[in-house]
């Protein structure tokens, strides 16, 4: 009776499953073709910043004649997903494997399978921090305490800085994306201390850490700068604006700095767009300054909204990803644990320079 | 004329028995399409995936069944009776944060952890059946309430840091084992996966305590008609009650497993789950109105899911894919279950 319809029904779906395989990059389903093989597991999708990775990873795939595929879960908080994607990676039986993790201890035992069936495991961007010992054969990252510092560096070196500094007690906001992430925390931490060390240099124990646990530190004398710490609820974008808004209106406030693309989006929605921080702006006066790119952010940096940002060079790790695969598979020893991707300082002024606006991702 | 008995929309007590015989017998039927749509299915990836057909991945596929087919399980009480419990997913992962806080950083055991886990979830489940069965709260905005409770409580009690369970490599790791997987040895190179009989064990309880207890028959006939039932002097309340308790519990089983299988549980999460549990039971055949619906068919439609996934991921397409064909799956199977209740109305023609 009825059977014939649902049989329809099912074959419509199972039809309309290998229609979007082949229209999907092209790429052979079934694992026909001699070129090596190399799984590519990002942290996500969400963010402009993987397409530019993909794109490099690409780059490199076609200039060293292998085949990849590349996928990541749908934000970066499922952690679950990511490691259904890595152990249906592993079940595809792949020459080597391209890892950013969300958490290595949720990967360890795949981490573990791959040593025992012999694929080697390269890591990229945030890579697998605190792998056991002999599972990741290199990674591709950017050293984002380094990078982070190099913002607090800039707004120490800024002429208002400095004189509010003098002229009395100050407040910097710093919005942070999650405590779970090893790159993010990094990142926060590499800004956090290293402004303190700036400013403690000339006046010791002035500054103090607040907002949450993972940063606090007490001041030792007279405070004259409060680093505030906001880590939202959730990584929504709705959460980061309020983290944000409530950031932006802390008292004496006279710089923020978000650690990455979603908490750089976070300041400039809360900010309308970033046009707050204009001459004409609400928030004229505070020294507003991001990591990463994108789009909005980027345009704020272009009307000098923003001070300035950080940018990774998101092509250069998936090229570099991939091209370090391509050594593990030839059985080349590594020349060095991790390569650094690098980080650059971008403003208004930078952004006219080819070179540094080609990182800066839209 | 006055001596027929009526029930609700004026029919006659013959004309609902056939329509309702008609509506099992079909149910019957999709339960034996949604098994051949999982062969299909797992045939179809076995031939256009990458290395699809392999015991590495229906490894995989069972890993990623466990969590979602617990909570369908207690779900599927839930919608029988024609509530809905949008907490699920939050309360799994609230109960599963604590359990992973107290075990780092209070040091307790990690199997009384896993108790207290379990005792959590039901403590949930119990919240939600007070406020829908005695204070009368819809079920859609009493667990919604729950749903976000529970998220905030997870981020409250862990001050918003991620918790991890002991891994597979320490002493502590030990209960992995026997909840998700072994070791991989000679004879299991994946490792055996003990999940499998942890969701066994489960899927029979549950199908016990839904055809063969008094509980599973008041979740059935609450779902039908509620009104008959308290008018027939039955404490609806009580079992009401009863019933999300042990949905609640069935989440404390998930989220036991849910932290073998992935170690990390992230504060914030677990929003969204509630609705792949939701779709396993659709899946199955489980009507949305109540009064019908199978474990068989929920345990069913979550491995279902599971293939789709695990297979959309072997043919290289991304996890917006996946969800979009689960989408799919749901909506057919709902079209289905229409398609199915035309047909038990056309009934009423034959006999009038």
């Amino acid at each position: 009776m009825n059977i014939k319809k649902i049989g329809a029904l099912l074959m419509a779906v199972a039809m309309a499953a290998s229609l979007t395989a082949c229209n999907s990059s092209g790429k052979p389903a079934s694992g026909s073709s001699d070129k090596p093989y190399i799984a590519i597991v990002s942290k996500g999708f969400q963010h402009q910043f993987w397409q530019v990775v993909k794109k490099g990873a690409e780059a490199a795939a076609a200039d060293l004649g292998v085949e990849i595929t590349f996928e990541g879960p749908q934000s970066e908080s499922d952690i679950n997903d990511q490691v259904n994607m890595l152990k249906s990676a592993i079940n595809r039986q792949p020459d080597a494997i391209a890892l950013a993790a969300l958490d290595t201890e949720s990967v360890k035992e795949q981490l573990n399978e791959c040593l025992t069936k012999g694929i080697p495991v390269i890591g990229f961007d945030s890579g697998v921090p605190n792998a056991p010992a002999g599972s990741i054969y290199a990674t591709a990252s950017t050293n984002n305490y380094e990078a982070a510092g190099i913002a607090a560096q800039k707004l120490f070196e800024n002429a208002d800085f400095q004189a509010k500094l003098k002229a009395g007690k100050i407040t910097v906001g710093v919005l942070s994306q999650d405590a779970t992430s090893e790159s993010v925390t990094q990142r926060t931490r590499g800004f956090i201390e290293t402004l303190t060390k700036l400013v403690e240099a000339e006046n010791a124990g002035s500054v103090e850490v607040v907002g949450h646990d993972l940063f606090k530190k007490a001041a030792t004398a007279d405070v004259k700068l409060t680093i505030k710490v906001n880590i939202p609820a959730t990584t929504s974008a709705a959460d980061m604006k309020t983290g944000a808004e409530s950031l932006l209106t802390s008292e004496n406030l006279v710089a923020i700095f978000g650690s990455n693309e979603a908490a750089a989006n976070g300041i400039l929605a809360a900010a309308n767009d970033g046009s707050e921080f204009s001459d004409t702006g609400r928030y004229k006066d505070i020294i507003a300054m991001g990591f990463d790119a994108g789009k909005t952010q980027r345009t704020a940096v272009e009307n000098g909204w923003f001070y300035g940002s950080i940018t990774q060079d998101p092509y250069q790790i998936g090229y570099k990803a991939v091209s370090l695969a391509v050594d593990a598979i030839n059985g080349k020893a590594a020349a060095s644990p991790t390569i650094d991707t690098g980080a650059k300082w971008y403003n208004a002024e930078a952004l006219k320079d080819e070179s540094i606006s080609q990182l800066v991702y839209e | 004329m006055f001596n027929t008995v009526k029930t609700e929309q004026n029919q006659p007590v013959e004309v609902l028995e056939a329509r309702k015989a008609f509506r099992v017998k079909q149910m019957g039927l999709q339960k034996l399409l949604a098994l051949a749509a999982l062969f299909i299915l797992y045939v179809f990836f076995c031939i256009f995936g990458k290395n699809f057909a392999s015991t590495g991945t229906l490894v995989s596929i069972l890993d990623s069944t466990y969590y979602v087919a617990f909570m369908a399980f207690g779900i599927t009480f839930v919608i029988i009776t024609g509530g809905i419990d949008l907490s699920i997913g939050t309360n799994m992962m609230c109960s599963a944060l604590i359990g992973g806080y107290l075990y780092s950083a209070k040091g307790l055991s990690i199997w009384l952890c896993l108790v207290i886990v379990v005792i959590i979830a039901t403590a949930f489940g119990f919240i939600n059946g007070v406020l829908i069965a005695k204070l009368k709260l819809p079920p859609f905005i009493a667990t919604l309430g729950v749903m976000m409770m529970t998220q905030g409580i997870g981020s409250i009690v862990t001050n918003v840091q991620t918790q991890r369970y002991p891994s597979g490599f320490v002493a502590d790791g030990f209960y992995k084992s026997i909840f998700y997987k072994t070791a991989s040895s000679d004879l299991f190179p994946s490792g055996f996966p003990s999940g499998l009989i942890y969701m066994g064990i489960f899927f029979l309880i549950a199908m016990f305590l839904l055809n063969k207890t008094k509980l599973g028959r008041y979740t059935y006939a609450i779902g039908s008609n509620e009104e008959a039932v308290r008018l027939s002097g039955v404490n609806v309340a009580k079992w009401k009650i009863l019933v999300y308790t042990l949905c609640g519990a069935f989440c404390g089983f998930s989220a036991i497993v849910y932290a073998a299988t992935y170690t990390t549980i992230i504060p914030g999460t677990g929003g969204g789950l509630e609705m792949k549990a939701i779709a396993a039971v659709i899946i199955g055949g489980t009507s949305m109105s109540g009064g019908l619906g199978t474990m068989s068919g929920t345990m069913i439609g979550a491995l279902l899911m599971s293939v789709l996934s695990n297979g959309l991921m072997a043919m290289g397409l991304q996890g917006h894919y996946q969800t979009f064909f689960t989408g799919l799956v749901v909506v057919l199977a709902v079209l289905l279950d229409i398609y199915r209740n035309k047909k038990a109305n056309a009934i009423k023609t034959l006999h009038s």
